[in-house]
């Protein structure tokens, strides 16, 4: 081959940055191969097969819709819209945030028997949740024009909210696929956190609802410009301001950065504690 | 070949270890959670010398059996050579393209198909596409499971699972190939068949590294052994020589257990 492969001890924890990333996108065929035949295997079995990816999003949207009737809240056909656009948006990052925390413990031989890059594995894991949410877009494209709701170029700015929320979806894959590996239990309680966390976001009521003493939490949590900004877009045609996509996308990338750091210093430690 | 690969010379070195240290810390405990990670208690920090201050050149054209205890460093030590655990402390150069089977695992997710576990384990190792597919009738044959190989992997037996794995690290052909216990698992037809492949890939332009307990195994097929034991290489020399002088350490010499691989 004329290629020497040498293996020494990492220098101040990272491994060298520019051929790490190279090694990633060589890996890309990997990235793509894999969530397409997990997507295939998830409903393998199953009897309405790959028409689940339309079913789940659908049957979400409607037992969430039955909850605010019981709770008596606003029903009209523009909060069923508003209901299932911030929903979509808000499960598509926690399910990347779920998968991605099951991606290194669950990829266990391979990395026990391989040497690559580990970071394909969170990053196929937020890939997959991706495909889980583009159906989504038919399903609300149908009710969008049934409810004959504003179509203009406003439309366009979902393009740069959605470039942001990957990037902030993959970071929290990234970030929880750590955590998993170190401890066990993050499994555990991210269902419990990821509730709490719909309940604190603009999903269940709108950004104007907000009791004003509740209103810091709209600082503190990220998803409240992310899912405010997708909605306000789709249901009322407001382009979103300046200083919500400075807020998105300081966000997503600080985000992404934190975790790509954390991870590329303790990945090697990941064969061992599998 | 499925590596583009330039002919190399018996003789030259296909892999270089020096002075190679693994130290790692783990827990007692094996799983951590978090609450223990909290409290700090339930478990003790056990730091293991996995490794201590190795050195080995493997030429080109040898068949190196390694052989030791368990916990001896063994398979430690294939994974420091096969790129997946970096050294604590210490040097390896490989020579060339490493195909590794280590611990028997090829299929990662058992609810995909065999093929598709082949084929992302290809894609991680950092083959393309077209690669593997070129190979993979191949693979499949040699497997020799039939349909199987488009079943979900939880279906298959352990027989069938090493098949696959052995089949996968055998005919991709590479310069250094590493195989790790994988001649200890399926049935006596497939066993006498992998071992007459390995017989087949031995060439002076690659370099076999075989972890192995089965001793006859060993002695039959490699040209040079090495013994660990403690991380450390207690002896290394002829085949012969070097298993008598371990079963004699063990006290088996007598015993034929040891042998009853094949």
């Amino acid at each position: 081959m004329g290629k020497v492969q040498i293996y020494e001890p990492f220098k101040g924890g990272l491994p060298p940055v520019i051929p790490y990333f190279s090694d990633v996108w060589r890996r890309r065929e990997f990235i793509s191969a894999y969530s397409r035949s997990e997507l295939r295997a998830q409903n393998f079995g199953s009897f309405f097969g790959q028409l689940w990816l339309i079913l789940n999003p659908l049957i979400l949207a409607f037992v969430y819709y039955l909850l605010i009737i019981v709770i008596g809240g606003n029903t009209g056909s523009e909060r069923f819209a508003h209901l299932t656009a911030g929903l979509f948006l808000f499960y598509f990052i926690t399910n990347s945030m779920m998968a991605g925390s099951k991606s290194i413990t669950s990829g266990g031989k391979l990395v026990l028997n391989s040497a690559f890059p580990r970071l394909i594995l969170p990053i196929s894991a937020t890939v997959i949740s991706f495909f889980k949410f583009l159906p989504t877009f038919f399903v609300l494209g149908v009710i969008h024009l049934i409810l004959g709701l504003p179509i203009g170029p406003e439309l366009f700015y979902l393009v740069p909210v959605l470039v942001a929320s990957i990037i902030f979806a993959l970071g929290t894959a990234i970030l929880t696929s750590i955590l998993n590996v170190y401890f066990r239990d993050t499994r555990n309680f991210l269902p419990y956190f990821t509730r709490a966390w719909l309940y604190l976001s603009p999903v269940l009521y709108t950004v104007e609802q907000l009791k004003p003493a509740l209103k810091p939490i709209s600082y503190l949590n990220p998803l409240y410009t992310f899912i405010g900004a997708w909605t306000d877009i789709l249901i009322s045609g407001a382009a979103p301001t300046v200083a919500n996509f400075v807020t998105m996308f300081s966000w997503a990338f600080a985000l992404l950065l934190i975790a790509v750091f954390l991870f590329m210093r303790r990945e090697r430690e990941f064969a061992l504690r599998i | 070949m499925l590596f583009e690969s330039e002919s190399h010379k018996a003789g030259q070195v296909a892999i270089s270890v020096r002075n190679l240290n693994l130290i790692y810390k783990t827990t007692v405990q094996k799983k951590p959670t978090f609450r223990q990670a909290l409290t700090r208690t339930g478990r003790k920090i056990r730091t293991v010398n996995a490794l201590t201050n190795l050195s080995l050149e493997i030429p080109y054209g040898s068949v190196l059996g390694v052989i030791g205890a368990n916990g001896a460093g063994k398979s430690s030590l294939m994974r420091v050579v096969a790129g997946i655990v970096p050294p604590t402390a210490g040097r390896v150069e490989v020579y060339g393209q490493v195909s590794t089977l280590l611990s028997l695992g090829v299929g990662f997710n058992a609810r995909l198909t065999g093929r598709e576990n082949v084929i992302l384990g290809g894609l991680a190792a950092g083959l393309t596409r077209a690669e593997i597919e070129e190979q993979f009738s191949a693979i499949a044959d040699f497997a020799d499971i039939g349909e199987a190989i488009d079943s979900p992997m939880k279906t298959y037996s352990a027989g069938m699972y090493s098949r696959l794995a052995f089949a996968v690290a055998v005919v991709v052909e590479p310069d250094v190939l590493i195989v790790d216990e994988a001649l200890s698992t399926g049935d006596a037809k497939f066993k006498k068949k992998s071992l007459e492949k390995i017989k087949t890939l031995r060439s002076e332009n690659r370099a076999i590294i075989l972890v192995s307990h089965a001793l006859a195994t060993i002695k039959e097929i490699c040209n040079d052994v090495i013994w660990l034991d403690k991380g450390k290489i207690v002896m290394r020399g002829n085949p012969d020589e070097v298993v008598a002088a371990y079963k004699e350490s063990l006290q088996v010499a007598k015993s034929s257990s040891a042998d009853e691989d094949l």
